[in-house]
């Protein structure tokens, strides 16, 4: 299950973040987030040169923590998608594919000659989608 | 579990390092310093303290090459449960510190020693160094054979050095002592035990397995002294003895100890070298020891000791051995599954060792956000502790922390930030600092920033440090007040003032609270002290500096403030400076600032502090002022404000900063907004120069500052009075003139100023002025003249209409004391002088018109009384005009006289009383052929006195004029006016006719001068020429030309003529001339007479005369029943021809039958008109019959004789 999804701005900044538990653990979520920061960073620092992997978005799991995974998406412009996720055994076939899905979303989103580059997501019906996509994960691998 | 453990802490000897005597802390710290750098204590360099005793179980003791590693504590630290399995636990050695002087007696300061080191059983070797012994105590022998150790004082080299040697003695010691003891247990039996061994009474077949245990925990402890005595080989064999026994018996704990060891010992041996081939062996082996660590876990004692804290610290050890960024996978899973694992840690004070390192290794691998993670968890262990210390140390933590949450106090900031910006230039506005943008982005995390700052807040309260309390509260009232409920903005205002309440006052912090302040607006130098560069190569120095244009406020210049790159602005020493500044406080308190004023950070500027109050959820705009003291530039980075009780510099590009994030949606909120504060374009700090005091003149209007009132047209002279109000005296100075209005400044004393040059401080100029008001919006001029019309032109009458004195004054070119340089001229200043001149409506002119006044000829009457009545100019000017016309040798005495008015109508709408004074200049410039040249007189009438609220009019009699021939080039051009009195014949051009008549009607304008009085002293002069002009020239042709026909009546019966000439009607200029005879009409009898009738044009006129008469009662005497008058003679109907410019006579005889007045009257048809007839007689049509009337002759007939 998906407890929480983000995106974060070039600059580090948290563009949307959301958490779908029933729990008061917002704050936990934001921390595993922002932890995760230091790990894309590395990555985006030391990109790997070799051929296949030159323009991979999807990060695969950034760490492990407590009861959680966490896995990271890069876009090209150095927007960075956060997944916190409880399941334990995730393919990540999955994963790439709400990565993708949520890449998406994200580009519809700022698309919006209303939303100001930088500042946080706020549009209703990213979240919606956003909340869909979440519910849907998962679902085509048992389907 | 212990702090900063690696794998090589198993080869360290610990030393503890404890103060004997008392001791002041300082000094306790000063000697210890000096022994922290002995730590590793190569055996070379101890050979010579060293002596073999017995044979060394070190066999391989790398005399050459190893060394001896110690690990100081300073003061104490319990002995740890766990001595027995780790070696390198113990301490092995007490050092103790003392400083002699305040331990004077030597012998007890050793038995103190001793004492002291009681606690420390395992303590093989101790000494106690004493400092600074003086001389007596060095002649004291008492202490010889005790570890007293004195060191003559000495230069720290020299102690040093003293204490290098000291430590190598201590180390050799050390040596023989590790050597004893390994040799002891080999032989004697020692029981090694751990609290993971059973406490409970042993089974016999326990003791059997614990004797075999017994020689691998042996081996195993060897093994350890060895890796102290700096033998690893030694180490590594007895390890591997021990590793064998244990894995035999199953002593899994040992066997982790051992292998442990082993790890420590390989890396001793390779000295430091690391490549990836023993790094997979290390990295395997101590995998297997974590697994072995986990496998001893008993379930039987898991209550009361767990060897947890083992497998942690070797996972820990793993982890710092490896970091290293190509690692960080690997390092990250051991540090992820040691914080895992530190959730079951019992010990609270293991888990918060656990989770510093955790932060620590986090923090070295560049995982910064993970670091303040686990560092926010070492915080709330030590906030659970409860105690002051712990809070302290939660602060101390949590600081470190705010760095990755990038909610650092400005403090650390400027602390790490370095000196490489030093002093940002002012004017690089717009160049934001890079770092400075990152950090408006993430301070998007609020709600971690949040929590962050809260928990400072809360550990630094607990703490008792109000300093960094109020730092906390600060930031988080600043940077997140939109996300605090009004409540909780309420309870950081409180813990604000708290905090203020036990901090001394006075107290500075770096990080600014409330308000925030954004720099407003630089004034520009009021105009009253503008200075402006000078030119040195001109002699209008001023000249191409001062702003280029008509305006002195050019509103471009005010507008767009951010074409800064040549703004500058300049102060002078010692003259007052303000500057704008807003405050805005967002929160929902009031907000009292105690003071503020601008912070300059070199000593060139007194500042004035003041007070404000903003209450909730407002912005104000302030004035800041100061005085700047020195020359040279002057930057203002931002204010100084004392608000909750704390000093903080507020810096403008702060919130510059945080507008542009606002701006950019990046932050919260925009706080000036939020209060509803105007958007205002960032205002760019001009580069401020400061230069030396320059004059300063102050004006005044004498008698009073206020407007000067004046009535249209009044003159009025003001006096201006200058004083130099600075230190330097005025050696320049030039009036000019600007603004609207210049022209109604008459006169200046340009003299005045030059002579009292130089004016020295605090002297005093006074300036006379001149004045005339203009005229309020004139009567509509008309666009074509409006040119001529020079006060009161277009649209007028704003404020800004009254003209102004631009004085431009400068100091001397050099200041004394300073060397002339030529380049760097003092610059001079301008003085902008509103001359505030409030005109007032005064006398209003309603209109003009030419009146014409005729007055009937009398036949037969001298009229010479009369025109000496009417007037002395007309008599003037009619006969000199009539010399020059010799057609009109008419006795000018016997015709109908006509008299031309100017009429003016003034009306007085003011609530005063003007009177009128009409003076005409007599000239007799009219005529150019005229053979007198009379010189101009002023003939003045009698004044006019014009109540307020009255209309009146003036009468000013007019000098004649009257053309002699009606000609068609007057009327054929449709032009209004053609020609003069003296313009007889049609060779003139009609250009020059025009022209001519425009010419003499100016002159006779001219010489009309209306002047006023009001009161004692006001007066002034009517501006009305151009009222007369349009007066004139809509009636000029009626007034001017003459009739076509001139009729005139005489007495036949004389032989003196009485010819009386006539005019038209309405012209007044008769052409009279008189003989001196004078004739008298008799009733009852037969009178014959003349009419004479004249062709004033160039054509011959076809006429039929008539002629009537009228008495008194205007009856006409000729017909009807009760005809007064008989005749002889035709007076109807007489056709007649006129030649051009002739006369032609008619006679008749009249027989007045009743004595009286009778009017006698001539009128004529003229037959086929030609146009300029019609034309002259404005006709419409071509049929309709032309009237030409004369004018009416009287004739007084008497009695009988």
């Amino acid at each position: 299950m998906i407890v929480c999804v983000a995106a974060v701005g070039q600059q580090n900044n948290p563009l949307y973040i959301q958490s779908f538990t029933e729990a008061d653990d917002a704050l936990k979520l934001h921390h595993i987030v922002h932890c995760s920061l230091d790990v894309v960073d590395e990555r985006v620092n030391n990109p790997k040169k070799s051929g296949p992997t030159l323009n991979e978005t999807f990060l695969g799991m950034l760490y492990p923590t407590e009861n959680y995974k966490v896995y990271g998406y890069l876009t090209n412009t150095k927007v960075k998608f956060i997944l916190v996720t409880t399941d334990l055994d995730v393919r990540d076939a999955d994963v790439r594919n709400f990565f993708s899905r949520f890449h998406a979303a994200y580009v519809d989103a700022v698309s919006n000659p209303f939303h100001v580059p930088g500042k946080k997501i706020t549009s209703r019906i990213f979240a919606d989608r956003v909340r869909n996509i979440v519910k849907s994960f998962g679902l085509s691998s048992t389907g | 579990m212990e702090p900063d453990v690696s794998i090589e802490t198993s080869c360290m000897i610990r030393v503890a390092v404890i103060p004997i005597g008392p001791i002041p802390t300082q000094l306790f710290r000063d000697y210890s310093s000096m022994l922290l750098p002995h730590h590793t204590v190569s055996l070379s360099s101890i050979s010579s303290f060293y002596t073999e005793h017995q044979k060394s179980p070190f066999s391989h003791q790398p005399w050459d090459s190893g060394s001896l590693h110690f690990k100081f504590l300073l003061g104490s630290s319990p002995p740890s449960p766990w001595d027995d399995f780790q070696s390198h636990r113990k301490i092995l050695s007490v050092i103790g510190i003392s400083h002699c002087p305040s331990s004077p007696d030597l012998h007890s300061l050793s038995d103190l020693f001793a004492s002291a080191c009681k606690p420390y059983s395992s303590s093989l070797v101790h000494r106690c160094f004493a400092f600074s012994p003086g001389d007596s105590q060095l002649e004291d022998e008492t202490h010889k054979g005790t570890n007293l150790i004195l060191f003559p004082p000495a230069d720290r080299q020299t102690q040093e050095f003293h204490l290098l040697t000291m430590m190598q003695d201590l180390a050799a010691s050390l040596l023989m002592e590790f050597e004893k003891w390994v040799l002891r247990p080999e032989s004697g039996g020692t029981i090694f035990k751990t609290p993971l061994d059973s406490q409970a009474t042993l089974s016999s077949e326990e003791v059997i397995k614990a004797k075999k245990r017994r020689l691998g925990r042996a081996q195993k402890t060897i093994g350890d002294y060895s890796l102290l005595a700096g033998s690893p080989v030694d180490a590594n064999a007895h390890y591997a003895t021990a590793l064998e026994l244990a894995r035999l018996t199953g002593d899994f704990f040992w066997y982790a100890g051992a292998m442990e060891g082993s790890v420590c010992a390989l890396l001793i041996d390779r000295m430091g070298q690391k490549d990836p081939l023993l790094e997979d062996e290390v990295k395997y082996r101590y995998n297997s020891v974590i697994l072995h660590y986990r496998k001893s876990f008993i379930q039987d004692n898991a209550q009361r000791v767990s060897p947890l804290s083992f497998e942690l610290e070797a996972t820990l050890k793993l982890a710092r051995f490896l970091c290293r960024r190509e690692l960080a996978k690997d390092v990250v899973e051991l540090l992820t599954t040691a914080a895992e694992g530190g959730k079951s840690l019992i010990d609270a004070s293991d888990r918060l060792i656990l989770y510093i390192e955790i932060a620590r290794l986090f923090g070295s691998l560049g995982y910064h956000r993970k670091a303040a993670f686990f560092s926010r968890q070492v915080a709330q262990l030590y906030l659970q502790q409860g105690n002051r210390l712990a809070a302290i140390s939660a602060m101390q933590v949590l600081a470190m922390t705010t760095k990755a949450y990038r909610v650092q106090s400005r403090a650390s900031i400027e602390h790490t930030s370095s000196k490489k910006e030093t002093g940002p230039a002012p004017h690089d506005f717009g160049k934001v600092h890079q770092n400075l943008i990152v950090s408006l982005f993430e301070s998007q995390w609020s709600t971690l920033q949040m929590v962050v700052l809260r928990e400072i807040l809360l550990s630094a309260v607990r703490a008792g440090d109000p300093l960094a309390a109020w730092s906390a509260a600060a930031r988080l009232l600043r940077s997140y007040y939109p996300l605090i409920t009004p409540a909780g903005q309420n309870g950081l205002a409180s813990a604000l003032a708290n905090s203020a309440e036990r901090l001394p006052s006075g107290t500075r912090c770096a990080d600014p609270a409330l308000p925030f302040i954004r720099l407003h607006s630089f004034p520009l130098h009021p105009s009253q002290v503008d200075i402006v560069k000078r030119n040195p190569g001109r002699e209008d120095w001023w000249a191409g500096s001062a702003p280029s244009g008509p305006f002195i406020y050019t509103p471009f210049s005010k507008g767009e403030p951010n074409q800064s790159g040549k703004q500058e602005l300049v102060w002078v020493v010692g003259e007052p400076v303000q500057v704008f500044v807003e405050l805005a406080n967002p929160c929902g308190f009031d907000v009292f600032v105690d003071s503020i004023y601008l912070s300059v950070h070199s000593q060139s500027f007194d500042a004035f502090p003041i007070s404000v109050s903003l209450p909730a959820n407002s912005s104000k705009v302030i004035t800041l002022s100061g005085i700047p003291t020195k020359v040279g530039p002057l930057s203002i980075p931002g204010c100084i404000v004392h608000c909750f009780g704390v000093i903080t510099e507020h810096f403008f590009k702060d919130v510059d900063n945080l507008l542009l994030g606002a701006a950019q949606g990046l932050v919260l909120s925009d706080p000036f907004r939020c209060c509803g504060s105007a958007k205002l374009k960032n205002v760019a700090v001009p580069a401020i120069s400061v230069v030396p005091s320059l004059p300063l003149l102050v004006s005044h209007v004498v008698g009073g500052d206020g407007a000067v009132t004046l009535y249209e047209g009044e003159i009025r002279d003001v006096c201006i009075s200058l004083a130099n109000a600075g230190t330097v005296p005025v050696e320049q100075a030039h009036i000019s003139l600007s603004g609207k209005n210049q022209d109604s400044v008459i006169s200046i004393s340009y003299e005045t100023l030059q002579s009292s040059l130089p004016l020295k401080p605090g002297a005093q100029v006074t300036i006379p002025i001149t004045l005339k008001a203009w005229q309020l919006s004139s009567v509509d001029p008309d666009p074509v003249s409006g040119k001529n019309v020079s006060a009161g032109s277009g649209r007028q009458v704003k404020d800004r209409s009254s003209p102004m004195l631009l004085i431009h004054y400068a100091g001397p070119m050099t200041n004394s004391g300073e060397p002339a340089d030529v380049s760097v001229l003092p610059p001079g200043r301008r003085l902008v002088i509103p001359l505030n001149i409030c005109v007032l409506q005064g006398m209003s002119f309603i209109k003009a018109r030419l009146l014409s006044m005729e007055i009937p000829a009398h036949v037969g009457d001298s009229r010479q009384k009369m025109a000496q009545l009417e007037s002395e100019s007309t008599q003037l000017a009619t006969g000199s005009e009539r010399q020059a016309d010799r057609f009109m040798k008419i006795d000018p005495y016997r015709g109908s006289w006509g008299l031309r008015f100017l009429e003016l109508e003034l009306s007085n709408p003011t609530d005063v009383v003007f009177e009128i004074g009409v003076s005409v200049q007599l000239e007799n410039s009219e005529s150019q052929d005229s053979s007198v040249d009379c010189s101009g007189t002023e003939f003045g009438y009698p004044k006019t006195r014009i109540d307020r609220d009255y209309t009146a009019r003036v009468l000013i009699p007019l000098e004649h004029f009257k053309l002699p021939v009606l000609d068609g080039a007057f009327i054929v051009k449709d032009s209004h006016v053609n020609g003069t009195a003296t313009s007889r014949s049609s060779s003139f051009s009609e250009k020059n006719t025009k022209a001519e008549l425009n010419a003499s009607i100016k002159t006779l304008i001219s010489r009309i001068k209306v002047r006023w009085q009001s009161g004692r002293n006001s007066s002034g002069e009517l501006n009305i020429k151009d009222a007369i002009q349009a007066a004139l020239q809509s009636s000029v042709m009626d007034v001017l030309l003459p009739d076509p026909l001139t009729f005139g009546f005489r007495l036949a019966k004389n032989n003196l003529e009485h010819e009386v000439k006539r005019d038209s009607v309405e012209e007044s200029d008769t052409q009279l001339q008189s003989s001196v005879h004078s004739s008298k009409v008799v009733a009852h009898n037969m009178t014959p007479m003349e009419v004479l009738v004249r062709n004033n044009t160039k054509e011959v006129i076809r006429i039929s005369l008539s002629i009537t008469c009228r008495d008194v009662a205007g009856q006409n005497c000729f017909e009807g029943e009760k005809a007064t008058v008989l005749w002889t003679g035709v007076l109807n109907g007489i056709n007649m021809e006129v030649p051009p410019l002739q006369e032609v006579k008619h006679s008749f005889s009249l027989y007045f039958l009743v004595p009286g007045e009778y009017t006698l009257l001539a009128a004529a048809v003229i037959d086929d008109a030609n146009e300029i007839l019609r034309a002259r007689a404005k006709s419409n049509t071509s049929d309709e019959p032309i009237f030409c009337r004369g004018a009416p002759f009287h004739v007084q007939v008497s009695g009988t004789v």
